[in-house]
Formats: structure tokens, sequence, C-alpha cells
């Protein structure tokens, strides 16, 4: 044992590391996906209706089909990766995922580290409270407490609107932040309108109510940084799914309403 | 804004039999995490106690510096690192992978550290006297050491092999679905999260007690002899 030299290992772990990182090669991810005929997209499954699970564990929604459809447009398989809002980035940086297909808003900051497509589906986050509590704007939210998930956008944007002293509660995920509001952890909840909406319902007792708008915030497809090709090609099917009506048979099917005007 | 036009669809109807399947499916890989983890992470403590007592002063460093970097760092991190880190590097690996390598690597950390602290619990009289009788390291280890440190090792080794069970809950974070990533989709598709976490507890129970309590009937036994 004592002559194995700890020196000469760790040299040549060294020597691997940067050899292995050096000869990896920057592939463009368009024709990735055409060569292996497989297309890897983040879903989310904890997101009704968007994207969530039935009786047999099988990921279904909004952005499921999203991401089937476009799969199908491509003549390639699907394979869906489940995501989470703190780490649907990281898949997407990491070339682990070629799309996310997550919800996922446009932001200025997060353009600067991922490319989106057109919009898909629309969108809104909103202040959600007991009828009893009264909510009229934002500064009425002052020395109550909100639970929004960490890292999503009504994290991010209900903290730019809200004055200081109100009381965020941050969660991991969305499961989180439902259980919490659920359970009156906190006295309101910031978060996606249609799975509010789902929540209220099978929670009648909580008397649970739309107050305050934080954003219209339709989805995106996001794309890695610089995969302009993908892009385009994404692109392309969005837009020509807006024509045939494909968009709107979606929204209405799991939103139940049409889906708009969306931005490009 | 009107909240009608958002109603949506209905929910899917999960039974309770529905959720007790589809986690108790979830669970085999919280065993099947649980059990790579025990064996790979006490293999590679055991090359760890080795080389700490073995070999010269530059591998019991290495040892410490391996030991303090995955005892001080958050378990969260290292599977972050370990899947999306690798794969930024140029590593392509799975989540299995990655969930394993981490486990691993953070077991071995603390069974290494659990086992060197019983060895050296061994009072040095023991040694010297071994010595006295002229065995060699591997005749001292295996006749007089080890007996006692092992009886010193089991309460601690077990509970860390609790802790590392429900450690595997953290996998989720990485896409990894185990019990409780199983638990957060189905407690978000019924919105029933008290139901659903109250049988994941239940689950994961079922899992730890049966460790515990084998744990506890080894200890009588090797008390009696």
């Amino acid at each position: 044992m004592k002559l194995i030299s700890i020196k000469k290992i760790a040299l040549s772990l060294v020597c691997f590391l940067v050899f292995s990182v050096l000869s990896v090669q920057a592939e463009n991810a368009l024709d990735n996906i055409e060569k292996n005929k497989v297309i890897r997209i983040g879903i989310p499954t904890d997101y009704p209706p968007y994207g969530f699970v039935g009786t047999d564990l099988q990921p279904q929604g909004l952005d499921v089909e999203m991401a089937q459809y476009i799969a199908d447009k491509m003549k390639v398989r699907v394979e869906l990766i489940p995501v989470i809002s703190a780490n649907r980035i990281p898949y997407l940086q990491t070339k682990k995922a070629d799309l996310i297909i997550s919800t996922l808003g446009k932001t200025p900051e997060r353009e600067k580290v991922l490319d989106f497509s057109i919009a898909y589906a629309p969108f809104f986050q909103g202040v959600f409270a007991p009828k009893t509590t009264t909510i009229k704007s934002f500064s009425d939210l002052v020395g109550k407490s909100v639970a929004v998930t960490r890292g999503a956008m009504e994290d991010q944007e209900l903290s730019k609107l809200t004055p200081p002293g109100v009381n965020m509660k941050r969660f991991e995920d969305n499961n989180a932040t439902i259980a919490a509001f659920v359970s009156g952890q906190t006295d309101a909840v910031g978060m996606g309108g249609a799975v509010a909406v789902n929540i209220i319902k099978q929670n009648p007792k909580l008397g649970a109510e739309y107050k305050l708008l934080i954003k219209n915030s339709p989805c995106f497809i996001g794309i890695a940084k610089g995969e302009e090709e993908l892009r385009l090609k994404v692109n392309a099917i969005i837009n020509e799914a807006k024509k045939s009506g494909e968009i709107d048979k979606l929204s209405k099917k799991w939103l139940a309403r049409s889906a708009g005007e969306l931005p490009d | 804004m009107d909240n009608a036009i958002y109603s949506g669809r209905d929910v899917v109807e999960f039974s309770i039999w529905d959720v007790l399947r589809n986690l108790l499916l979830a669970a085999r890989w919280t065993v099947a995490l649980s059990l790579i983890t025990f064996a790979a992470g006490g293999l590679v403590a055991i090359i760890l106690v080795l080389i700490r007592n073995r070999t010269d002063r530059w591998g019991k460093h290495v040892v410490v510096l391996y030991v303090q970097l995955f005892q001080g760092t958050p378990l969260l991190m290292q599977l972050f690192l370990a899947y999306f880190g690798l794969s930024a590097l140029g590593f392509q690996i799975s989540a299995w992978g990655a969930a394993s390598l981490a486990l691993t690597l953070y077991c071995s950390a603390f069974l290494s550290e659990i086992w060197h602290g019983c060895i050296q619990a061994v009072s040095k009289g023991q040694w010297e006297a071994s010595a006295c009788l002229a065995l060699n390291w591997a005749e001292q280890m295996r006749y007089i050491i080890l007996p006692q440190a092992i009886k010193l090792a089991i309460p601690p080794t077990v509970g860390f092999m609790v802790q590392a069970v429900k450690a595997t809950a953290l996998a989720s974070v990485i896409g990894f679905i185990e019990l409780t990533k199983a638990g957060t989709m189905i407690a978000n598709a019924t919105f029933k999260p008290f139901m659903v976490f109250s049988i994941i507890g239940v689950l994961y129970f079922c899992l730890c007690y049966p460790i515990s309590r084998y744990a506890r009937s080894l200890e009588r036994k090797m008390n009696v002899r």
C-alpha cells in the first residue's frame, strides 16, 4: 500500500479530466436530434393542467401534449424528462434536455442564459387568498405572509411589485407551496391561475378566491443558448400549429379557454 | 379577470389504492438506491480506512480532506454537481449513475469516519499486547482489533444507514423518481398532500424500523458472546 503514490494518482486524474473536457465537441442540437431520432424534452409533473400524472404515474397535460406534438412534427421519438422550477434551466444549460416545455415565462434575466421560442400557450399568475382576507392592492399584503415557489416567475415578479414588509415564504416546489397555503401556514399564495383554480375547487373549505394579477405571462419553450437551428425549427412548428388551430385546440382542452393572442 | 374561464379540466381521480400502489412501486427505487449506496459506500469506506491506516502522511491527508469535503457540504449540492456539474464538464451521466455516485461518496465519507473512529477507540494496549505475540498487522486486525471495533461500530453504522435511506429522497432534485418524488407528483395531481405525505411517512418508517430492529438484535448477540 505504501508504494502507491497519491501524487501520481492525483496527477493522472487531473490529466484525464483536462483531456476529457478538451475532447468534448460542440455539436448542433438539431443534428443530434435527427441523428438519434429522439428529442429530450423537460416537462412539469407537478403543475396541473400543464403537466401532472395520471393514475399510472405517466405525465399528461398541455405541456406534455405540446412536447409530443413537436416530436411528431419532427418525426422523432420523444423522451420526457420531469423537471421542477429549480432544475429546469440547468437541464438546458448542461444539454441534458433539448427543449424545456414547462410553463416557462420570458424574462430579461432568463434571456441571458437561454433562448426562447415564440409563445405556445396562455398563462397568468395571481395572488389568491381566502374571501375573508381583504387584499385590494399590493400594499394590502404588508404584514401578511405569501407562499411562492422559489425561482418561479411569481417569486421574482411579486418581489418587485410588493412594498417592503411583505412576508414572502419561498418553497422549493409547487407542491410545498400549495400545501403551505392549503394548511393555512400562509395568508395568501402567489401562483399560476390554472393551478390555483383547481386547488380552490378541490378545497371548498378554504373559501379562497382570486385577488390580484401578478403578471400575464404566456408560456414559451426554452432552448439552450445558441441553438439557432433548433429554435427556428420549433418556431416553424408552433406557427404552423397556430394556423392549423392546434394551439387553440390544446388550450381549449386543458385550460377551457382559447389561446387568444400569443406574442412572438 | 374572469376565473370561470380558467376552470380547466377536472383533476384525475386517484383512489387510495392507486396512490398506495404507485408509492409502493416508487419505493422499489428508494430501496434499490439505498442498497447500492450501502454496498458501494461500504466498500469505498473500507478502502478509505485502509488507506488512512496503512499509507504515508499523504494518504492520510487525502482521506481526511475527502471526509471533510463530503461531510462539510450539503448532499443536495453534491447530487446537483454530480448530475449537472459532470455534464457541464462533458461527462454524460444518467440520473441513476449520478445519484449512485453522489450517495456512494457521501456514505463512504461518513462510514469511513465512523469505522476509523471505532478502530481508534480500541485501546492502544491491545495493539501493543498483540504485537508482543508477534502478530503482524493483518493478524492483529483480524483477531484482536476488529472483533472489538465491530461491536462498537454497529450502533453508529446503523444509525447512519437509516439516515442514508431518508437521504435518497434528495435524489429527486436530479429527476430521479423515488418515493418522495412520486409522492409530490401524486400530491399535485390529487391535491391531497396530507393523505399522500402521511402514506409516504409510513412507508419510510416501514423501511427504516426493521433496520434498527435488526441492529438491536445484532448488538445483543454480540454482547452475549
